[in-house]
């Protein structure tokens, strides 16, 4: 006999667990299945640790707003793990960005958030930035939260949590998923939630449809990119500021989380290799079959074949805009494979995307590049299915 | 100094910024040459290429060779959004580059021995803050003529000629940048900029003249006219000239005019003295007035010079699978 669940969810990331937590909480028994050996491995915790407020889409008022609205009740729900107390700064370069200081002033006040003009000389060499921004916007921290979600759902009798589980295939029959592992276990349930961020149409090609009533199981349409955060030590000056010169080919140097280093990206740095397949494929795949596929992708910090750090161009960049009291130390390289929707590239949108790709049984595909956005969930979460 | 380095690569980041329109038969051969150069003797750097619209099959060759090599240097490509010539594509190339030290490769011809590119970066090294390459070889008489002219003729003390690459320190970007927003030609605000420059020259190989791509010379016309004006005080000068010429003009008649008035022997005709006195004095005042008008202008032109003068479509980072 299977065991069967309420819900199956699969990837132990922040959407993943806030799912596990919120239907457990409304009495339901939940399955997490996760390819790490523990929560948090890869996007939730490799990223910028941004908590949007929607400075980051001055080209998509829409996203903008909606991240401004969420970005008080993450901040209330999980003020424990957001550090706020730094300046962040958001500087719009003379040069090469689609947005100058004029137009995200203008933004701002649309969208109704917080940009107050500072002097861009105060960061930054002359003549680099037209426009300096003191913003309203924290970061959180990733191993606090993680921590906060092991204590709550480890304990819990109604949730169970597979570590290091490799998805052979989901099954659907006619009421019901059967999600197989590689081991030959099987699990039942009559939703699955599809929670794998950039392995998203991965677990979608897993499904086979054994009643053929249909299964609209259309893939994303994205690009996967091999990104780099390189994490590093600020001087005393730098440590309680966050600098992002925005939208164009710059970069990002803000804190990263509790942890008293910052984290630096730089947009044309940050990607290292892309894939425009349906599936992550890249050639550094080759050789670590067992580990890493376009079908399972494995964990791209922990790889031997991570690339080499960006390193040198990402401080080159930053040092050119900055002004050079403002220093830093390298300390370690993270890498995460980033999904992409195409249809965001031209105005740099990030929707949260959430597709019910069938209904009975339920199986719904989530992808969203925002933290804050993860309340999103909860319509899909209670609906009667 | 070349064995030495062999072993102990410089640890300065460089840039190498490299203009491309439609020039796919030059580009392998070209990225070979400063590639390894590089690798050679630079532990950092980085290629920004720019599309000035190429029609061919420039960029994607630049892609395949990427791919194919496995190159370990990031290389982005600016394209521009339609084409707007060396001078706007170049400066923004330049803009975009992060290096401590800044290659400006014009046009990706290669009739130097790659030795050049290398000699120049020592003299850089030596206290220049701008060294250009140019070749011994000879040049066409249009060129001559632009130069022999326009060295005549121009503001500052500096001479240009004809350079096929350059390399530049940050700091002369800097410099560059503070003077202005907008850089017509570049050779010359770089010549102006007040900062150590030197040129190296090589014997060039394989041909007499330099190989110019069609398009590129037909704008390069241009800009040479537009430098006089931007650059040389051709107008001003000659406008003084005139200016000059009827001023003596005036000074005679008014000389003659009241010598004949002080001579009661030759009788003019009635009215004829007041005639040409005004006239002489009105030409003047014209001629003066077209002076001050044409300084004026060159107050404006630089004016202008602050606006942003390119328009980019796409910065692209040409990425490995």
């Amino acid at each position: 006999m299977r065991e069967r669940f309420d819900k199956i969810i699969i990837g132990a990331g922040l959407y993943g667990l806030y799912a596990a937590a919120f239907c457990a909480d409304r009495g339901q028994r939940v399955l997490v299945l996760e390819y790490d050996d523990a929560p948090f491995q890869r996007a939730t915790y490799i990223n910028q640790a941004r908590v949007h407020m929607g400075y980051h889409y001055p080209r998509s008022l829409t996203t903008a707003v909606k991240s401004a609205g969420y970005f008080r009740r993450f901040t209330e729900d999980f003020g424990f793990c957001i550090h706020d107390k730094f300046d962040q700064i958001y500087a719009t370069s003379g040069r090469f960005s689609w947005t100058n200081a004029k137009q995200f002033q203008e933004f701002c006040r649309a969208a109704e958030i917080k940009c107050e003009e500072v002097a861009a000389s105060k960061y930054f060499k002359e003549g680099m930035c037209d426009g300096a921004f003191l913003t309203e916007e924290y970061t959180y921290d990733a191993k606090i939260l993680q921590k906060y979600y092991e204590d709550r759902l480890f304990g819990n009798s109604a949730v169970t949590m597979v570590f290091h589980a490799r998805i052979d295939k989901i099954l659907k029959r006619e009421e019901t998923w059967e999600v197989c592992l590689a081991d030959g276990k099987s699990y039942e349930t009559p939703y699955v939630l599809n929670a794998t961020y950039a392995s998203v149409n991965q677990i979608i090609g897993k499904v086979e449809d054994t009643v053929s009533d249909g299964f609209a199981g259309e893939m994303f349409r994205i690009k996967y990119e091999l990104c780099e955060i390189i994490l590093c030590k600020p001087s005393e000056k730098l440590k309680d500021i966050g600098i992002t010169v925005m939208d164009g080919p710059f970069f990002s140097i803000m804190p990263f989380g509790k942890t008293g280093l910052h984290s630096l990206t730089a947009v044309t740095f940050t990607p290292h290799i892309t894939s425009y397949d349906v599936r992550p494929s890249f050639s550094c795949q080759s050789g670590m079959e067992e580990m890493c596929s376009p079908e399972n992708l494995g964990n791209c910090s922990t790889c031997p074949h991570k690339p080499e750090s960006a390193w040198p161009y990402m401080s080159h960049l930053a040092d050119k805009y900055m002004k050079p009291e403002y220093t830093y130390g390298y300390v370690e390289s993270l890498y995460s494979m980033k999904p992409i929707l195409k249809s965001s590239e031209v105005d740099d949108s990030r929707p949260t995307a959430i597709r019910v790709m069938s209904r009975k049984p339920a199986f719904v595909s989530v992808l969203s590049g925002k933290i804050n956005t993860v309340y999103d969930l909860d319509g899909y979460l209670t609906e009667e299915t | 100094m070349e064995n030495k380095t062999q072993t102990v690569k410089e640890k300065k980041f460089i840039s190498l910024v490299i203009y491309l329109h439609n020039a796919a038969p030059w580009l392998k051969f070209f990225l070979d040459t400063v590639i390894r150069t590089c690798e050679n003797h630079f532990e950092q750097f980085e290629i920004v290429c720019v599309d000035d619209a190429c029609q061919d099959n420039t960029v994607e060759l630049l892609k395949e060779y990427v791919e194919e090599k496995k190159l370990r240097v990031m290389v982005n490509v600016v394209h521009m959004s339609f084409f707007q010539g060396l001078e706007s594509a170049m400066n923004a190339g330049r803009d975009i580059a992060i290096g401590d030290f800044v290659y400006e490769f014009d046009d990706i011809f290669v009739d130097y021995d790659e030795n050049v590119i290398m000699d120049v970066y020592y003299k850089l090294l030596e206290g220049n803050d701008i060294v250009a390459a140019s070749s011994r070889g000879k040049m066409r008489t249009t060129s001559r003529l632009f130069y022999a002219l326009y060295n005549k003729t121009k503001r500052g003390n500096g001479k240009i000629g004809p350079e096929t690459f350059r390399v530049m320190s940050r700091r002369a970007i800097n410099r560059i940048k503070s003077m202005g927003q907008y850089i017509p030609y570049r050779k010359a605000v770089y010549m102006d900029c007040g900062l150590g420059n030197a040129t190296i020259y090589y014997d060039s190989r394989d041909v007499d003249v330099r190989v110019k791509n069609k398009t590129v010379s037909s704008e390069r016309t241009t800009l040479a006219l537009d430098s006089f004006i931007y650059f040389t005080n051709v107008l001003e000068r000659t406008s003084a000239i005139i200016c000059g010429a009827f001023l003596m003009v005036t000074v005679f008649m008014g000389v003659y005019i009241i010598s004949d008035f002080l001579n009661d022997n030759t009788k003019p005709v009635e009215g004829w003295l007041s005639t040409m006195g005004f006239l002489a004095l009105g030409f003047f005042g014209v001629f003066a007035l077209l002076t001050i008008i044409l300084k004026y202008l060159s107050v404006m032109l630089n004016l202008i010079f602050k606006q942003q003068r390119y328009l980019v479509s796409d910065i692209e980072k040409v990425v490995k699978h």
